[in-house]
């Protein structure tokens, strides 16, 4: 049963022109104009109770304007949502109560009271009953490990403490559905591995639709199965995660420092795709030849002074799914 | 829909936060005695041994002006302009609109809760030290107190809502140094804060009549000192009443004009 229904959806913006110079100051100050920028043009998706969704796109493709529509905090300037049934910006405080969200990059947490104040602000703010109040709080304990930082202002928390406190605040109401934008950003290994356990876990077991965006790979990897791939505010891609994994997730990108650049760098298995001064950027896949295999044929040439192996990137596997397309796949983009 | 629980546990919590900055509430409360003094040496100094100016007597102009300082402190404490302005820049006041509570109602709420601390703290030991201590009229009748205290409560509202719609324009503005001053300038002149309005001159006195502002410092520091008494009590709150039914809708204009705009536009 589809729990969020997205049609045809667009949203733009209108951006007021600056003029340059002072004649276009004054002529700014009597009449402006306006650009109008497509933030999400044409984009369509349904989500089924209980699935998890990896939302992806590069910077300014439109995720956060896409999820502020599902919030209800945006109105869609064209098409049509329906999360839970209920038209999010028809009926903003209703569809408050029915999700939950995460932004990363800021807090739902009242910053100078100790934690477990704002969860108890949330607890009216929703209407939590007293029982469901404690059981939840006991499993969030439990599994988040808050009881460490209950008691101390939000201020002076850790990113991932707080990370995990403002996850557990979306999820006091037991709302079906939450929306995680960027909910590991600025983690380091170890919390974000705590916090995919903990998204998978109440997915699982409280069958909680999930729609997560992220830039990170790994995330996506872990905790989705599907994913929509979005860019220009326009759906690129909309199926399994396995097959973009399989395809392009075999793709590394070795960066090597060399230490003079007398002769070319020439490759068997790689492809220079970059070079900027001494530093080269090879393109290679996984599949194929290792790392070492590379590196081991350049030092037979020239002298390393620093190299790294960088993971694909959501932008460069974008760009490599625009130059080859997926009509050899045969995995049909679902809608 | 009206959840009175929700709005409460605002007010609470804001009154457990303004715990946490006790320096504040302390250099407050110290800013606060100091344009007293500078405001009681001023209007000594203006009526240079003088028992009466204006028809009003020394001993009533100084009570006049440590009313005022002390509702000044009230009013003070609530979320200060520039706070309302950076919520908006930061869209912290637009990511509220995603939650079941109305957003004007939760931080007028909120601004309880820390305008309560403030009193109870800093304010009510002062001035009572300062009524003992000083040679001030305090109203005989307890009649007066009680219109003192609801004309403070409509003035410290109708601040309020003028404050919030102030603050809420910077949806609209990209700088806002013009509309702060304008807002400033009102709440120390026009407001009688400082000079009552009978010093002011009559034409500037006029316009003071026909705004807003008014109601906020000098039609309750007048009722405290008896200038405002008998029938013409029952007419100022009365004025006071209209302008805080027009400042609200004034601020419901504003707050759905600004809801508007950032949901169609993104803020």
């Amino acid at each position: 049963m589809p729990i969020i229904e997205v049609e045809h959806l667009m949203k733009d913006f209108k951006i007021a022109k600056r003029e340059t110079g002072f004649a276009g100051a004054l002529k700014s100050l009597v009449k402006r104009e306006f650009i109008t920028k497509e933030a999400v043009k044409d984009i369509s998706f349904t989500i089924n109770e209980g699935e998890m969704v990896g939302y992806i796109g590069p910077n300014g493709a439109g995720k956060s304007t896409t999820i502020k529509m599902l919030t209800g905090i945006l109105v869609p300037s064209g098409g049509h949502v329906r999360v839970n049934g209920i038209v999010p910006y028809e009926d903003r405080q209703e569809n408050a109560k029915n999700i939950g969200v995460v932004f990363g990059q800021r807090t739902q947490l009242w910053w100078d009271l100790p934690t477990i104040e704002s969860f108890e602000l949330l607890k009216e703010i929703y209407q939590v009953s007293n029982e469901r109040y404690k059981e939840n709080m006991a499993t969030f304990i439990d599994i988040l490990g808050l009881d460490e930082f209950l008691n101390t202002p939000v201020r002076q928390l850790s990113l991932g403490q707080r990370m995990r406190a403002d996850i557990a605040a979306s999820l006091l109401h037991d709302p079906p559905i939450l929306f995680l934008d960027e909910p590991t950003i600025g983690l380091d290994v170890v919390a974000k591995e705590r916090m995919r356990t903990f998204i998978k876990e109440i997915n699982k077991e409280r069958n909680i639709t999930v729609i997560l965006t992220t830039h990170d790979m790994e995330d996506i990897e872990q905790l989705c199965e599907r994913m929509v791939l979005i860019d220009h505010g326009q759906k690129v891609y909309d199926g399994e995660i396995s097959v973009v994994k399989n395809r392009f997730g075999k793709i590394r990108t070795l960066v090597v420092d060399l230490e003079e650049s007398k002769r070319t760098l020439q490759l068997m298995n790689g492809e220079v795709f970059k070079e900027e001064a001494n530093r080269y950027w090879i393109r290679f896949n996984r599949e194929e030849v290792s790392a070492s295999e590379i590196i081991n044929q350049i030092t037979k040439t020239h002298n390393i002074k620093d190299l790294t192996v960088e993971e694909p990137e959501i932008e460069s596997i974008i760009s490599r799914i625009y130059q080859e397309g997926f009509e050899e796949i045969s995995e049909p983009v679902r809608n | 829909m009206f959840n009175y629980r929700v709005y409460w546990t605002f007010a609470k919590k804001s009154f457990l936060r303004s715990a946490v900055y006790r320096f504040d509430v302390w250099s407050r409360l110290g800013s606060n005695i100091i344009f007293l003094l500078m405001w009681g040496s001023i209007w000594t100094a203006l009526y240079a041994g003088k028992e009466e100016a204006g028809g009003v007597s020394f001993e009533a102009m100084l009570t006049y002006i440590v009313v005022s300082q002390f509702l000044t402190g009230v009013n003070g404490a609530g979320t200060p302009l520039w706070e309302i302005q950076e919520k908006v820049r930061t869209g912290d006041i637009a990511l509220e609109l995603m939650r079941p509570f109305d957003v004007p109602l939760r931080y007028l709420f909120a601004d309880f809760g820390s305008v309560a601390f403030y009193i109870v703290t800093a304010l009510l030991p002062l001035y009572t030290v300062l009524f003992i201590f000083m040679d001030v009229a305090l109203p005989t009748d307890w009649l007066t107190w009680v219109y003192f205290i609801i004309a403070s409560v409509i003035g410290f509202l109708i601040r309020y809502c003028i404050e919030m719609s102030f603050g809420l324009l910077t949806f609209f503005l990209v700088e806002t140094g013009g509309i702060e001053d304008i807002f400033y300038f009102a709440m120390s002149l026009l407001s009688g804060s400082v000079i009552p309005l009978w010093f002011f001159p009559d034409w500037l006195a006029t316009i003071a009549i026909y705004l807003p502002f008014q109601g906020i410092y000098y039609i309750p520091n007048s009722i405290f000192i008896g200038e405002i008494a008998g029938l013409e009590i029952l007419t100022s709150i009365g004025i006071q009443l209209f302008w805080v039914v027009v400042t609200y809708l004034v601020l419901r204009l504003i707050w759905s004009r600004a809801s508007k705009k950032v949901i169609v536009q993104g803020g």
